[in-house]
Parts: C-alpha cells; structure tokens; sequence
C-alpha cells in the first residue's frame, strides 16, 4: 500500500514549488491526478488527453505497453504530463512517496519547458483540452450517425494518421491555406499583368511548397464531405500540436531531469528517501547503449551547459532552441566523449562501429546523431504541385536516407483516399528518381 | 503557488472500446494471412486446454519513414570500450521508460503475443473450412460415460462435503457480522458453523464422444530440403496439428523425419534437425506402415499421414515407393502428400514436372490428396486443398 497520502503530496508540492520559483522557473500551474496503472495504461494510449477520440491505434498502443510490462520489458512510466495550462498530469498510486517528490519536481521543469520554450508557442495550451473534448464529441457524432458509422470514420482517421508527421516543422499557427493563396494572388496581380511571373506561376497550386500536406489537402481535396473533411482537421490540430513535442524530447527531458534533480537537492530529504531518489535517478538518466536516451543526453548537456556558461544561459538555451539546434550548439567534442557516442551500422544480430567521438570521430558522430535527432527522424514532404487533379507529393531526399517504398506505397493509398484523386510521390531511391 | 490534486476515478478502462476494434482487427488478419501466425517457438502445446501465446505481426500504421539504406545511426555506449570498425553481437535491446516511445516514426516489425485458447485458434483458423465429406463418414466415434465434478451445491451426501467451500462461508459470515457490529472477534465467543455454511461437490454424469486419431507427420530433411523449405514443411504441420487437435480427443502425432533412412524424433527434433544426405522415400513409408500396424490398430484409429518433401527421390526407389503410397493409402483416411518448390512458379511445375508429385498422379483421390507449396501463401491453400471439398 502507499506510504503517502494527497496531504503528504501538497506539503512536498508546497516545498518544490516555492523553490523552483525562487530559481525562477517560470510554469503553468499544475493538476496533478492520482490514478492506478492500469489507469496510467489508459491515459498513456491517448498520450495523457483526458479526453481523446477513439481509434483502434489507441487499443493497440495499449495492448503493447501493457504486454511490455507485463513482460517484464518496461517498468511503470513514471511521469506523464501535457502541454495545458494548467498541465494535467497522473502519479500513480502504486508509487512510494519519494518517486512522487521526483516526479512533482520532474513536472514543474516539463511544464515551465512547455510554458516558456518557444517552439511551443502556437501550441494552444489553454485550449487543448476543450479542443480535444469537442473533436471527440464531434467523431463519436459521426460514428453514431446511421449515413456515416464507425468503419467509414476509422478509414478516414486511418488515412489521416498516415499523414499525421507531416506537419511544419516549425512553430506555427494552423494557417488557412486558402486565404494565403488568393492574398498572395492579390499581391501579385500587378506582376503578372506586367509579364514579370507567367500565367502559370500566377496560377501554380500550392503558390509555393506546402508542408502542411493535411491542411493542403483539407482545403483543396474535391468532393471532401464535411464530416471527412473536420476530422482531417482534428488530425491535422493535433498533429501541429504534438511536433513541438517530437522536436524537443531531450531538451524537455533533458531540463526536467535537471530541475529534478536540483531540486531534490535542496529539498533536504530525509535519508530514507533519498537514497531510493538518487537511484532511480541514475535508472533515469542512464545512458540506453546503441541509442539515445534523451533523458541521458538532456540532463548531461544541461549540467555542461552550467558548468560551462553559467545558470543564465541554461534558462536562455530552453527558450529559444530545440534539439537540434541545441546539439548543434552545445554538444562539444569533451561530450561526446563522456557520453561514449558512436555511430554504428546495423544487421539483424550484429553492429559495426564506424566512427567513435575520438579527435577524428567526433564529428561525424555528431552529424549523425544530428540527423536523428528531432523531427529529423521523419522524412520531410510537401505538396509540389497539383495538375489534371494529381497531387504531386515531392520527398526532400537529406542525401543519404531512402524512403521505405513498402510504407510510403501505402500511404499514397491512403492519401488517394483523402484526396479523392490521383496522388504521386517523388522521391529519389538509390540517387535515381523514383515516382510511386 | 501549489498544485491541484484530485483523486482520478473515472474512466477507468477508457481504453476498451479501442482495444476492441484493435483486436477484431488482429482476428482479421490471422484469418486473412494465416502463414503470419507461425509461431517461433515449439508450436505444439501439449495441453489441449492450455492457453497459447500467438506472436502477431502487428497491424501498421503506415507513415512516411526512411528504409535501411545508410542507415548509420548514433548510440551511447555507456561504460563499454568501443573500438572503431569492431563488431559487436546486439544484445537485447531494452527500451526505455515507457511513457516516451510516441507511436513510430521508426520503421520495425511490431510482434506482439496475443493470448488465445487453442479453442478460439482453432475457430480463427477453421471457421471457414469446409471439413471433408470423409471425416464424417469414416471418423468412429467412441461413446464413454464419465462422472464430473459439476459446481457445489448446498444439499448433499456427507462424504462430498467441500470443506473448504464450507468454510469460506462460515468466514464470509464472520467478517460480515464483524463490519454489522454484531460479533466481537476479540471476544471469547465460538463463532461456529451453521446449516447454511455447508456445501457439497455436486457431481454430473457426462456422456462424451471421444475419437482417437494418429497422425504420421513425415518431413524429408535430406540435403536438398533448404532451411525455406523447411519453414514451409513447419507453418504447414503447425496448422495441421491445430486443425486434427481441434476435431479429435485425442491425437496421437508421430514425427518421421528421414533421408535415406526414416528416424522416429521428438517434435523439437523434427523442426530443427539439420538437413543432409540423400533421399528414399519408400523406407520412411514403411516404417510407417511398420508403426501404424503395431501401434495403432486401424479399426479403432483413425490413421492420418502426410508428407512434406521437396520431391526428389532416388530413381531405383521409385517404384518402391509407390508401392508403399499405395498400401498406406488404404489404410489411411486421408493421406496428403505436399511438395514444397519455393520459387517455382505454377507454370514450371506443369511444363517440366519430375519428383514425387507427379509419378503419385494416378492415385490421387479422396483419400489421397497431393498440393504443392511454392510460398507462404501456399500453406493456406494446400490446407484448404486437403480438408476443403471442393478445391
């Protein structure tokens, strides 16, 4: 049973709040709720929304973190928190007080990241609860509609999903595509009675590369039915509302480990509590071999960054980067060493080091470590150009990564269907270009 | 400031709607790509009743992800000291803490186990099957009377008293008077047994047709059966052993594997013995006439044997062999006999057809059914070819 009751919890959320506001951390206030793991389970499928539209990826993101702990494969999450103001996140009851110290003092620094960091900016955290609840209430709308039903919504949730990554990158309000268009028409009437841009270009749908390739198709897919076309928007919300998330996980693990761990710190703990925090601690922040643990990688640059310039500039680095410009810009050769970095090539059951953080090695280590770091784990792709009806989905190659064909072969399937015609997609497969 | 907190109630399962969905589509693809369910591990369960673990490819979500090509990556290595251009065995990889892992813009094999009763598999697999005409004709359906242990009940004779049922009752009470106020437990009083407390076994006769059958898996592991050949022979006993142990009470499975000689193995053997030498086929069969006679009286068993080979076979042995086909055909219900080309397509083995398959042509019949695997989704077919009527 717990050693703690919702008391114990306020007095040490009293104690952690009152000194992460004398460092200045700067946060959404938080809801903190208690919950079984079973519970935990639950709130994790839908990425901690306490409410969200169903889809069956959800039955089935549960059904693996469950079988993976059940299997011994994964120990309980500990913290699960999200972008709201006020943050909503879950302790679970079958943890000891001293995990429910570190995880309030883990939460404050994801929620003043949240807050303050920039990328978050168009994130719409006061609102994303509502939104989440409305979008839910409008697809069960839809389900329950005798002319529309289940299997006709989940295929559109399905095709959208397929597309759910390919969202700007960089932070952003949703934009209406339309209206940009006929704006940037408006302004260059004059260059094309003039003969400076031809027909065409005046013409060119998109006017210019649109990454936004739900938003695109949601405005311009014929015969689009209101129902598909809302839930292509309610995908594309969420989608535009989670990338912020993709691009920072170390920096936004990095920092709550950071303000953790000081924090528990100066909490003076008492001994029976403290050593049990300082374990799982480094169960945290260990380093995952042959890949990244952004909890690992966040909370050593954090220190470094400390260590090196001062506690200002690790408040200024949580603003205005991301990962991968703050790796850009952080990680020296001295960290990679100390992480032990290495870039490897893989088989089925065997990986060959290629280059290791040594005098030579480091950097080409830290390109590629760059180069997965992010959203740069996705490719990128935008809508070319649209002609006879044909959406033409243009992959920016990075140079080294084909795509996978069988994947990206299905996803156009998915996108005809959202699209409601012909949709191609260039690529470039083994340096030749490649239309699917 | 100060932070909320609130004791979280509801929903308690929100995920079971979706999970629903998820798993009606799991049932879906076993059924729609039956080779998928092939199980790594020792795939015959000795317990009819027991609970088996199915290892599912997952249902994908399909998104843009980069392939394999270049695909250098970089890791920490922790303590480890890592030397350029070495190579390392992967070990096993342990994700991290659970809460991170977003959905995948990682491309990979999703394989989770689905938990299933070999009764509801067999229902996955065979809902469709059209059983053959023979089974019913020929199966022997041996009646036998057995008393059951059937619930309690609160009447009975003395000697089928449950005394442990008797006193959870008699405790449940207890607890029940200590929360209404009405006992003591620190009291000296005897909280002892009443009428009511008792309760019997209740026992049921149960009348049950029982049929007996014996199966003679023989699988040719001579040189010439690939370690692909071999997967096919397996997926294809794999559904075959379901599909007999959901029909009959009790299935007795020999495993004959041979190359020029036939060797009587355990299933694990079966599955994994190495591949060498050459092929006789006629000695495997009659070791399984040999076998069949002695151990299996064919008047009260029903005998099952099929073949898994490639088709090759010593010319000298032909006529041998034969021989033997014919003999345990009739003694058979039903002999199958499946020749595994992967990477033939139909139109070679029609053109230029040698081997086993098409010297049996002529005895092919209701008791003898001769397929060809070419590919996975051949094991389905051949399956369908033998137990469905009309293919």
């Amino acid at each position: 049973m717990s050693d703690w009751s919702l008391r114990d919890l306020q007095e040490w959320d009293d104690r952690i709040c009152d000194l992460a506001k004398d460092h200045g951390l700067d946060w959404y206030p938080i809801t903190y709720e208690t919950c079984d793991y079973f519970e935990m389970l639950g709130n994790m499928a839908y990425h901690g929304m306490p409410t969200h539209y169903g889809h069956w990826s959800y039955g089935k993101s549960f059904e693996v973190q469950h079988q993976r702990y059940q299997l011994g494969m994964t120990g309980l999450p500990y913290e699960l928190i999200i972008n709201s103001n006020p943050c909503i996140s879950y302790l679970m009851k079958e943890n000891p007080l001293y995990l429910q110290i570190l995880i309030m003092a883990h939460c404050v620094g994801h929620s003043d990241f949240f807050k303050t960091n920039r990328t978050f900016a168009h994130t719409r955290a006061d609102t994303v609860v509502p939104r989440m609840r409305n979008a839910k209430k409008r697809i069960q709308s839809y389900i329950e509609d005798p002319s529309i039903g289940i299997d006709k919504v989940e295929k559109i949730i399905d095709a959208a999903h397929s597309l759910s990554y390919q969202v700007p990158r960089f932070p952003h309000d949703i934009r209406d595509i339309r209206q940009e268009r006929s704006e940037w028409q408006k302004a260059n009437r004059r260059s094309l009675n003039s003969g400076e841009i031809t027909e065409r270009r005046f013409n060119a749908l998109p006017y210019q590369p649109e990454y936004d390739v739900l938003g695109f198709i949601s405005s311009y897919a014929r015969g689009l039915k209101d129902w598909q076309r809302d839930i292509i928007e309610i995908v594309r919300d969420e989608a535009h509302y989670f990338m912020p998330q993709i691009r920072t996980k170390v920096m936004n693990e990095g920092w709550a480990c950071f303000w953790h761990f000081k924090i528990l710190n100066e909490l003076n703990l008492p001994q029976k509590y403290h050593i049990p925090f300082l374990k799982s601690h480094n169960q945290v922040v260990r380093p995952h071999i042959t890949s990244i643990n952004p909890y690992h990688v966040g909370f050593h640059l954090f220190n470094k960054i400390e260590e090196r310039h001062g506690l200002d500039e690790c408040f200024i680095a949580r603003e205005v980067h991301h990962d991968e410009s703050f790796l850009r810009q952080y990680l020296t050769r001295e960290d990679c060493e100390e992480l032990n970095l290495f870039s490897f090539s893989e088989n089925t059951d065997m990986i060959e080091v290629k280059e290791v953080s040594d005098e030579e090695g480091w950097k080409h280590v830290k390109n590629v470590l760059l180069k997965q770091i992010g959203s740069n784990s996705i490719p990128v792709i935008y809508v070319d150009f649209v002609e006879d009806d044909t959406l033409i989905l243009y992959h920016e190659h990075d140079g080294r990564r084909d795509l996978e064909l069988s994947y990206a072969e299905k996803v156009i399937d998915h996108t005809k269907q959202l699209w409601n015609n012909d949709v191609k997609l260039i690529t470039l497969i083994d340096d030749a270009p490649f239309e699917i | 400031m100060g932070s909320v907190f609130s004791h979280h109630n509801t929903n308690a399962d929100r995920s079971a709607g979706d999970r629903r969905r998820h798993k009606n589509k799991i049932e879906k693809a076993i059924k729609d790509g039956i080779h998928d369910i092939v199980a790594e591990e020792s795939i015959i369960g000795q317990n009819g009743k027991k609970k088996i673990r199915i290892p599912v490819k997952g249902i994908k979500e399909y998104k843009f992800v980069y392939g394999n090509n270049n695909n250098e990556k970089a890791g920490a290595g922790g303590d480890a000291d890592i030397q350029k251009g070495k190579k390392y065995q992967k070990g096993k990889k342990k994700k991290g803490k659970g809460g991170g892992d977003k959905p995948g813009n990682k491309k990979g094999e999703e394989f989770y186990e689905v938990e299933v009763t070999l009764e509801e598999l067999t229902e996955y697999l065979f809902k469709d099957l059209n059983l053959p005409e023979l089974e019913k004709k020929q199966m022997k359906e041996i009646m036998s009377e057995q008393w059951r242990r059937k619930g309690y009940r609160n009447e009975g004779i003395r000697p089928r008293l449950s005394k442990k049922e008797t006193a959870k009752r008699r405790i449940k009470r207890k607890k029940a008077a200590e929360r209404a106020g009405s006992y003591d437990p620190e009291s000296d009083e005897h909280f002892g047994y009443i009428e009511n407390d008792l309760r019997y076994k209740h026992i049921k006769r149960d009348t049950k047709y029982a049929t007996n059958a014996c199966i003679f898996f023989i699988m040719d592991v001579s040189g010439s059966m690939s370690k692909e050949k071999k997967f096919l022979a397996r997926s294809f006993f794999f559904l075959l052993y379901h599909f007999i142990r959901s029909k009959y009470e009790k299935t007795e499975i020999v495993f004959v594997s041979h190359d020029t000689q036939p060797y009587e193995v355990d299933e694990d053997k079966f599955f994994n013995r190495g591949s060498s030498g050459g092929t006789l086929v006629s000695p495997a069969l009659n070791y399984v006439l040999e076998q069949a006679e002695k151990r299996f009286n064919p008047k009260s068993w029903n005998v099952y044997a099929f073949h898994c080979s490639d088709g090759d076979n010593w010319l000298s042995d032909m006529d041998a062999a034969i021989e033997a086909s014919r003999k345990l055909k009739n003694m058979c219900q039903l002999y199958g006999y499946c020749q595994i080309e992967p990477g033939h397509d139909d139109m070679k083995w029609l053109s230029d057809s040698k081997g086993l398959a098409s010297v049996y042509e002529w005895m092919v019949d209701d008791k003898f059914k001769s397929v060809f695997i070419n590919g996975k989704d051949d094991v389905w077919k051949a399956f369908k070819a033998f137990f469905g009527a009309n293919l």
